[in-house]
């Protein structure tokens, strides 16, 4: 004959205890694909090392070289690329890196210029559409596990926007990944193009090596018009990429607290429901007692 | 000298070689240790590398760049599979990697804005 409260904390023990079978489950699960995601990510750098050597050479060896993509055009119009997850329950992942993004909207604002916001997983297109900002364009099933295709599709969605002067600009805001216990949300400039740093001049005499007079097979405005469109994407890549890294990271930290607060929890309330328990036997024992009491006195 | 062939997930073959054939976009090219610096745009076609030891290597290789410098060869190519068998079944596969990557385009669900 179990009181009321009693089943009450006794129903709520039975359901903490199936959230903690979830949240453990989440947590494993996630900590596989951390191993995955890393895996991809060291995979990936080999290319985009060998990209941007590539494209400092090409860069400093055909010098005065003019491609679109280089250009610095005066700012009016700024493309935002966000890049968050489809999937929640990954503690702060998200909000950092869209507190980070609206934040630099809200700058750009003030300073008069125009953000046009490109966004990749469900959670960034939720949060901004809800609060009726505009979106040009949303990806999404892709951060999961980002293939090269989906760099692409993006890049190309950014480059046409680009020449066409939608944008004039595309600043890209991703998490990176720098260990398993710390991810950071950062921004970084995508277009134009900043040649990667050519600073390898020890001597700091402005020149940055010898200049490596190549023989182009075509001509080196074409192969500067092939190579630039593939560094943006492999830019893109890595990103995305990177930022699965986290996702899968920041889940795996937000499930595993998850789980160990289930366990307090539970702790908890069985002491608690131990207390109810034995408050009742006092009760009942003092019940009878008392009953005993008054029959034998009379 | 060296080569590495790389794709943006991953390398494919990284190794020494003596000889190397590439296709182009304008055309076949064949390179030995110490060739000059060259930048080159790859076509969809097939690669031969023959390694400092062993077996001859085919790799079926679609679109990038093919780079020469300080004795190294990089191929940044958009796609490349390893390939076993002669130069007919690289072309082949090289061309299976070329269609792919049209698939591959509409894979991201891109969605309108609202």
């Amino acid at each position: 004959m179990a009181s009321a409260e009693l089943r009450i904390i006794r129903r709520r023990i039975v359901s903490v205890q199936s959230t903690k079978k979830i949240t453990r489950a989440m947590e494993l699960i996630a900590a596989s694909r951390i191993l995955k995601a890393r895996d991809r990510v060291k995979a990936a750098r080999p290319y985009a090392e060998k990209m941007a050597e590539v494209v400092r050479n090409v860069g400093r060896a055909s010098g005065e070289v003019q491609h679109p993509l280089l250009e610095k055009r005066d700012l009016s119009k700024m493309g935002i690329l966000i890049i968050t997850s489809d999937r929640g329950l990954a503690g702060g992942y998200n909000s950092s890196v869209i507190r980070l993004a609206e934040q630099r909207v809200a700058d750009l604002r003030t300073e008069g210029v125009d953000a046009r916001l490109y966004v990749v997983g469900k959670k960034a297109q939720g949060y901004f559409s809800y609060r009726e900002y505009h979106i040009e364009r949303s990806f999404l099933g892709v951060t999961d596990q980002p293939g090269y295709g989906d760099a692409r599709a993006i890049a190309n969605t950014l480059m046409e926007a680009y020449a066409s002067g939608t944008i004039d600009a595309v600043e890209v805001f991703y998490t990176e990944y720098q260990s398993a216990l710390n991810q950071i949300a950062a921004g970084s400039p995508l277009l134009p193009i900043t040649p990667p740093d050519s600073d390898e001049d020890e001597a700091g005499d402005g020149v940055a090596g010898p200049a490596v007079s190549y023989s182009y097979e075509p001509d080196p405005a074409e192969i500067l018009g092939r190579l630039l469109p593939r560094y943006v994407e492999a830019d893109i890549f890595g990103k995305l990429l990177d930022s699965s890294a986290s996702e899968h990271a920041a889940r795996q930290r937000a499930m595993k607290a998850a789980t160990e607060n289930a366990d307090e929890l539970v702790k908890v309330l069985t002491r608690t429901a131990n207390q109810a328990r034995q408050a009742e036997i006092t009760t009942e024992i003092s019940e009878i007692v008392g009953g005993a009491e008054a029959l034998s006195q009379d | 000298m060296r080569v590495d062939v790389v794709s943006p997930e991953s390398i494919v073959w990284s190794g020494e070689a003596e000889f190397i054939v590439a296709k182009t976009v304008e055309g076949e090219i064949g390179i030995l240790a110490n060739h000059e610096p060259l930048m080159a745009a790859l076509a969809t076609g097939a690669v031969e590398i023959v390694p400092a030891e062993g077996e001859r290597l085919r790799v079926g290789v679609h679109g990038g760049f093919l780079q020469v410098f300080e004795n190294s060869v990089t191929l940044l190519t958009d796609r490349a599979t390893l390939v076993e068998g002669d130069v007919d079944a690289a072309r082949e596969v090289a061309a299976a990697l070329a269609s792919e990557e049209d698939v591959d385009d509409t894979r991201a669900v891109a969605d309108e804005g609202e």
